[in-house]
């Protein structure tokens, strides 16, 4: 047991190996976009506000400024690119298209992969546990509804209903 | 070159003689939703990061005859999701709830809020209205189980030593007794307390007994509202002994004013949210 300088780690990004040597306090955020070229995860507000950050690791929906890279060693992580083929992300990008969850953009990475990672755990939430699902990431633009309406609309549609 | 340095201790014992070796130089790193802000506002600027997250043994819920610990590395979603905690200690279930928002929760740990002794800490205020006890271990002085009164000593200080490792925190269960948490927050998410209430107490007809009452973002550090408890202890909960115990907590509690509130603002909060607690607790 060691003291490092730095940090060799082994992860697995959107499925793909990859080997890098991070410095003892960088964060996940910061590895993925500089180390791995994942520009889908956006930096926002570095400090656990925003979660413009969220991608999932080890299973679980997080704020990547929020964790060491170092602690990902040996862990999955899982980027909105990595799961634009997943099925259910799919009907979430085209329900936020179809009801105007989009309007600057910035925050809907986040959104995206915060909303999957829910709707796994909770196929079925009401309206109230999709607000609170979503808490951890703020929107500057669309006052929340629109994003709150396009999510009510992927659960209602896979519940067979119409949207 | 980086200014910081790394290392992950796979057991306690372990983790226990890096802290002794480094000291103060060592700052413990778990769910890091405390550590990675300060670094990133240079509030920490080197040092050892001690990253605990691999010690499987500080993981987890565990209940002997009545008491519970939680583990250090228990995070606050597992808290919400187990029922130990929603039925047994549902005062602390309810502050889970509210604590920060869902993607930090997946991170966040208790025992890391306690050892962050933020005066508004969500964690904290119904660990003192359970009476809890902080158990830390060090290889100079063995094990201490601090009662969590005499773990906070004020904004952001604790009774810790720098080569001490918090291991989990306890309390006894508290199924027989009725308990509710207040956050009152700007917003519902990701928002500081602005005051937030504890309070677990028992009934016996409509005489209260054993009242435990505690309150953060009130004084240096999260506290217990003695006087009003020792009022409310042994009477009947009517309207106007509400409003007495209400006039009276103010008289304990010394708020700040800051960006916030101000403190004449949280004064007036404070009677408020006890007869709201207290009334919550009994429906």
């Amino acid at each position: 047991m060691e003291i490092k300088q730095e940090v060799v780690i082994r992860v697995k990004v959107n499925g793909s190996e990859v080997n890098a040597t991070v410095s003892p306090e960088e964060s996940l955020l910061e590895f993925l976009r500089d180390r791995v070229g994942s520009y889908d995860v956006k930096c926002g507000c570095k400090q656990g506000d925003c979660g413009t950050c969220t991608v999932v690791l080890a299973g679980q929906a997080v704020k990547s400024c929020l964790v060491l890279a170092a602690q990902a060693d040996h862990k999955e992580i899982w980027t909105l690119k990595g799961l634009e083929n997943d099925q259910l992300m799919q009907e979430l990008q085209n329900s936020f298209a179809k009801h105007g969850a989009v309007q600057c953009g910035f925050c809907t990475p986040g959104m995206l992969v915060t909303a999957k990672s829910f709707l796994e755990d909770q196929p079925n939430p009401s309206r109230g546990q999709i607000k609170a699902a979503l808490s951890g990431n703020l929107c500057r633009c669309t006052g929340y509804k629109k994003i709150v309406d396009a999510v009510s609309a992927v659960v209602v549609s896979r519940a067979g209903g119409c949207v | 070159m980086s200014s910081f340095t790394y290392i992950a201790p796979m057991t306690v014992e372990e983790t226990l003689s890096i802290l002794h070796k480094q000291g103060p130089m060592a700052r413990v790193a778990a769910g890091c939703t405390n550590i990675m802000p300060e670094i990133v506002s240079k509030k920490i600027t080197e040092g050892v990061l001690v990253d605990i997250s691999g010690l499987d043994e500080l993981r987890g819920i565990d209940v002997v005859d009545n008491k519970i610990t939680v583990g250090a590395l228990t995070t606050i979603n597992q808290l919400i999701h187990s029922e130990v905690i929603e039925h047994r200690a549902t005062v602390l279930w309810q502050a889970c709830r509210q604590f920060a928002d869902p993607l930090v929760r997946n991170r966040a740990t208790l025992c890391g809020n306690v050892a962050k002794a933020s005066p508004a800490a969500d964690g904290v205020v119904p660990l003192l209205a359970l009476e809890a006890t902080v158990n830390v271990e060090s290889l100079r002085t063995g094990k201490r189980e601090l009662p969590i009164e005499e773990f906070l000593m004020g904004p952001g200080k604790t009774a810790l030593k720098p080569d001490e490792l918090i291991l989990s925190v306890s309390f006894q269960a508290a199924q027989e007794l009725l308990g509710f948490f207040i956050k009152f927050g700007l917003r519902k998410a990701m928002a500081i307390s602005l005051i937030n209430i504890a309070v677990v107490f028992e009934l016996t007809g409509k005489t209260i007994t054993q009242p435990r009452i505690a309150l953060g973002s009130v004084a240096p550090t999260a506290l217990r509202a003695r006087q009003t408890e020792a009022f409310l202890r042994g009477r009947e909960i009517t309207p106007e002994v509400l409003s007495q115990a209400a006039e009276l907590v103010k008289g304990e509690i010394s708020p700040i004013g800051d960006l916030r509130a101000s403190g004449e603002y949280r004064l007036h909060l404070a009677g408020v949210l006890l007869r709201r607690a207290i009334e919550a607790a009994m429906a």
